[in-house]
């Protein structure tokens, strides 16, 4: 490409995605450099706004000093634990519920598709209040079960897993069974081998999910000891008065770590997301 | 092999799922329809918590502001998804990366883009300041009546319209270039080839995220409770808000639950809409 091929039309362009890209990011970047910074600039800078609004003149780490000597950094911790469970147990379960629908012929199998899926995707967060009172009721209350469970059956991880059963060749099973294999065998020396991208898509589906979730570990983890991350830094105001460091410190801490998987996943992320939508 | 051994070998493979499906969605929905048929005190099934929340002006103010809600929020998404995932659809120097910093609002817990936002719109925030720049003075935002659902709607998309802009990203990259060659050798411009090739071609992933965008912003909950809590003057109460409020401040469950399944009552709808588009593709693969 040589420059006589920068035409003016493509110079604004790209500053116009540009300048998208720079409005959806500017609130992130607030966030990390008010984390940095002391307190007192944290709003110092902002009328006028100049190259200090957005560079820290000062720098410091006192505010994540201070989050992780509280119960934050347990908050934290729960998050990741509750996270990577519900990814290890929704795999195994959506996996194979994905494998019996698309593989397995058997009467109403559609029938079981549809419901199944109907069921998953209604968005959990609308039957939080009596799925709260349930799990009340079995004592499930302030336990890792009680945050993990809701997250395991992912209709949108079925649906991708079985759309990705569907495309392999039939004549795998039926070269896999001639030889004498039965289901469990073919499922699992067969079919899950070949099954990674579409596993790792599935897989970030649910840790996002899980992540972001804020309604039902607010009603079912309110105990200091379970409390997740997201519900955590909501409390924050409450807990310190309106101390903006330690805020933005732990909102940092909590983008970070999807940011990062989003980032380096973004491959497969695009492509479970696309497939929802559009992929025929 | 026969059919009926299938259906054994099927069932342990859909076990874990069944059990999950009926213990974690159908029973809690039938625990909400039992509940919201019985009055507080009550014995028999009755609609009494139905005609109650529906003649209870606090319940039919927070599904009017859910509609209104509704009706501005996803046509703005989808409109500002669109755009950008027309802009986007090139192979310029950076697109990617641009692309990736729209995307990243929505791996971040909608808790932790309100927490940010809230500090973002004080009077002395980041907003008004912005806003200084352009000669703007300075907004009540957040404690205004009249501004408070549109800081909402601004939070809410923040979070949301990076997603919805991935998918119709894809289905951009799916529509065949010689379409528009054709269509610009009939002497179409720019915005014909938009209104007769990308619009119709783009139907399937938009009727998607139509159906999928309303049924997310049906649900929001963070950002209403921890920016305004409903308020100021109820402007914000959305509907999850309002059965968050019934069944844990006001202590009552009863209408809780009704509105619960009024709510579910939606989603099924919707839903059921979602899942037949999302069908037909699983049939065509």
């Amino acid at each position: 490409m040589t420059t006589a091929r920068i035409k003016p039309a493509r110079v604004l362009h790209i500053a116009t995605i540009a300048a998208a890209g720079i409005v959806f990011f500017l609130p992130l970047w607030w966030i990390f450099i008010s984390a940095m910074r002391p307190e007192d600039d944290i709003f110092r800078y902002l009328n006028p706004i100049g190259w200090e609004t957005f560079l820290p003149t000062r720098w410091t780490f006192d505010h994540f000093v201070a989050l992780f000597q509280s119960t934050f950094g347990r908050s934290i911790f729960n998050s990741l634990f509750v996270a990577v469970a519900t990814v290890a147990g929704g795999l195994i379960v959506c996996t194979l519920a994905a494998f019996a629908l698309a593989v397995i012929e058997f009467p109403g199998r559609n029938i079981v598709f549809t419901l199944m899926i109907v069921s998953f995707l209604i968005p959990f967060d609308a039957i939080a209040l009596p799925l709260y009172y349930v799990m009340r009721g079995a004592e499930l209350q302030n336990t890792y079960l009680g945050l993990i469970l809701p997250g395991v059956g992912n209709g949108l991880a079925v649906f991708l897993l079985r759309q990705f059963f569907l495309g392999l060749p039939k004549e795998l099973r039926e070269a896999a069974m001639v030889d004498g294999m039965g289901w469990f065998q073919v499922f699992w020396r067969i079919y899950l081998p070949l099954t990674g991208p579409a596993m790792i898509s599935a897989g970030l589906i649910m840790f996002i999910f899980q992540w972001q979730a804020y309604l039902w570990p607010l009603l079912i983890a309110p105990a200091t000891e379970y409390k997740v991350a997201a519900v955590s830094i909501a409390q924050f105001n409450s807990a310190y008065g309106i101390a903006f460091g330690p805020i933005m410190a732990g909102a940092m801490c909590i983008s970070l770590i999807p940011m990062l998987i989003l980032v380096f996943f973004q491959p497969y992320f695009t492509n479970s997301v696309a497939s929802t939508g559009s992929k025929e | 092999m026969s059919k009926s051994k299938n259906v054994l070998v099927a069932l342990a493979f859909l076990a874990p799922a069944i059990l999950a499906v009926s213990i974690l969605r159908i029973w809690p929905a039938l625990v909400a329809v039992h509940e919201s048929l019985l009055a507080p005190r009550a014995t028999t099934y009755s609609l009494d918590n139905y005609i109650y929340i529906f003649t209870d002006p606090i319940f039919q103010s927070s599904v009017v502001t859910t509609l209104f809600f509704s009706i501005v929020v996803n046509p703005l998404q989808i409109a500002v998804a669109l755009g950008l995932a027309i802009l986007l659809n090139n192979k310029l120097p950076g697109t990617g990366f641009w692309r990736t910093l729209i995307l990243l609002p929505v791996a971040i817990p909608a808790s932790v883009s309100a927490v940010v936002w809230a500090a973002a719109l004080r009077p002395d925030g980041l907003a008004n300041a912005m806003l200084a720049v352009f000669g703007i003075g300075p907004q009540p935002f957040l404690t205004s009546p009249q501004q408070a659902l549109a800081c909402i709607i601004l939070v809410t998309s923040w979070i949301g319209v990076g997603y919805w802009m991935t998918i119709l990203l894809a289905g951009l990259q799916d529509i065949p270039k010689s379409l528009y060659e054709a269509a610009r050798i009939d002497g179409m411009n720019r915005g014909q080839q938009f209104r007769f090739v990308t619009l119709p071609q783009l139907r399937r992933p938009l009727t998607f995220v139509l159906v999928a965008d309303t049924v997310a912003n049906f649900l929001v909950f963070a950002p209403v409770q921890i920016l305004t809590r409903g308020g100021p003057q109820r402007s914000t109460n959305l509907i999850m808000h309002e059965i968050y409020t019934r069944a844990f401040a006001t202590g009552d469950k009863s209408s809780a639950y009704a509105a619960t399944v009024v709510l579910i009552l939606l989603m099924l709808t919707v839903v059921a809409i979602q899942f037949r588009m999302m069908g037909d593709q699983g049939d065509k693969a």
